[in-house]
């Protein structure tokens, strides 16, 4: 009699000692008929069983592993975490709120430094380059009122010696500046700088700084901040002192 | 939070975790990071386990799964650091001596899904079903791929002097 071959699941479940009395028989029977089958399947069990015996041994304890020690170690780094992460939110914090309350904090430049800068670029090269040339207060009064604004005061100078030779606009982060340059026929010249304060509305406390070979002295007034610069030798000393006395 | 009853039932499943572990990484130290971490989840995750589920079936699950993530992440890196550079596997002293039986040497060089199909039917009498569950796959399919492991195992165990007894109880 020939009969049909067992499932792979049968076969297997053979192998495995999961198959039960009728259907066991069957598979013996259809085994005895087919020797090559056979063969494989008495292997599958050898390996099998040799596979029970060699990795049944068991490993050396590791108590590392307990559930209690792993349950500490899991606490332990989750606690680390949320410090790490509350480090992080600190520093966010702090650096946020300090930044916040540090702008506009000098924005990394001293005080009316535009107005030395426009000085070196300008007055060194004694006017070359400017948008007005003119001696003309009175030209010079309403070139700044309409770039600048109305209520700027261009000082006098004529009694410190000094006549405007003519005026360059500066586009400044807080808006339109001009600079008025004066000059007393030796040589000397003496710087008008004027600009906006900006949306910050940063007015200046009177002052003055040196700077690189120039003289700054800047205020505040009305609605502008204001600075005269000269070379800080001993003819610019006196020159600004003679027009910060004037312009004030 | 920390429940004597689970811990005593984890417990009592190391050595078997262990065990799969090692042949699963096939390093000591591997294999117990892998116990570590299985451990770790199943803690994390006791409450979603279903009643009616074996405990070792769901533990041997999530060991499997986390090795072939790990793996998959390995091979990922190795793949971006250009070399495989495949490191000797450290055994225990124990295991060092098993493997010197060639039947071990062979079944040691099966792919994981292999090494896993034998342990868990082999050695731990799992129902076909359970591991049909693990590897999320139909029935039919643990069958054909256990006649795979299977056969395998036995081409590189074939020639074998230490393991006559096929032979001679024929």
């Amino acid at each position: 009699m020939n009969l049909t071959p067992p499932s792979e699941h049968d076969i297997h479940a053979y192998v495995d000692g999961h198959l039960d009395g009728p259907r066991r028989g069957e598979v013996e029977r259809y085994l005895a008929r087919h020797p090559e089958q056979a063969d494989e399947v008495q292997g599958w069990r050898h390996d099998a069983q040799q596979l029970r015996t060699l990795l049944a041994g068991d490993v050396a304890p590791a108590p590392a592993l307990d559930p209690l020690r792993v349950r500490a170690r899991a606490r332990q780094r989750r606690t680390v975490r949320w410090a790490t992460a509350a480090g992080i939110l600190l520093c966010l914090a702090v650096g946020g709120i300090g930044g916040w309350a540090a702008r506009g904090m000098g924005t990394g430049e001293a005080p009316m430094a535009d107005a030395m800068q426009a000085y070196r670029l300008l007055a060194l090269d004694h006017g070359v380059g400017m948008d007005i040339t003119t001696g003309n207060e009175s030209d010079l009064r309403s070139w700044l009122a309409g770039r600048v604004g109305p209520d700027v005061r261009l000082p006098d100078l004529a009694d410190a010696g000094f006549r405007p030779m003519g005026g360059r606009l500066f586009a400044t982060d807080q808006g339109p500046a001009a600079m008025v340059l004066y000059d007393d026929g030796n040589g000397h010249t003496v710087s008008f700088y004027v600009r906006p304060p900006g949306p910050a509305r940063r007015f200046l406390p009177r002052g003055a700084r040196e700077d690189d070979g120039l003289l700054a002295n800047y205020w505040s007034e009305g609605s502008h901040n204001y600075a005269v610069v000269t070379l800080s030798d001993t003819a610019g000393r006196q020159a600004a002192g003679r027009v910060t006395g004037k312009a004030i | 939070m920390s429940d004597p009853h689970i811990d005593d039932a984890l417990r009592t499943m190391l050595p078997r975790l262990r065990r799969f572990a090692l042949w699963l990484a096939r390093d000591i130290h591997a294999a117990d990071d892998l116990v570590q971490s299985t451990v770790e989840r199943a803690l994390a995750r006791w409450h979603t386990r279903r009643e009616e589920e074996s405990l070792r079936a769901w533990l041997f699950s999530i060991m499997y799964r986390q090795f072939i993530d790990g793996k998959r992440r390995a091979n990922r890196y190795a793949m971006l650091l250009g070399s495989l550079g495949r490191e000797e596997p450290t055994w225990p002293s124990a295991e060092r001596v098993a493997v010197a039986y060639s039947t071990l040497a062979g079944f040691a060089s099966l792919p994981a899904e292999q090494r896993s199909l034998l342990i868990w039917i082999s050695v731990e009498g799992m129902s076909y079903q359970e591991v049909a569950d693990i590897l999320e796959v139909p029935i039919g399919t643990v069958m054909s791929r256990l006649s795979r492991a299977r056969r395998a195992l036995r081409q590189l165990g074939e020639g074998d002097p230490q393991s006559p007894s096929l032979r001679l109880l024929k």
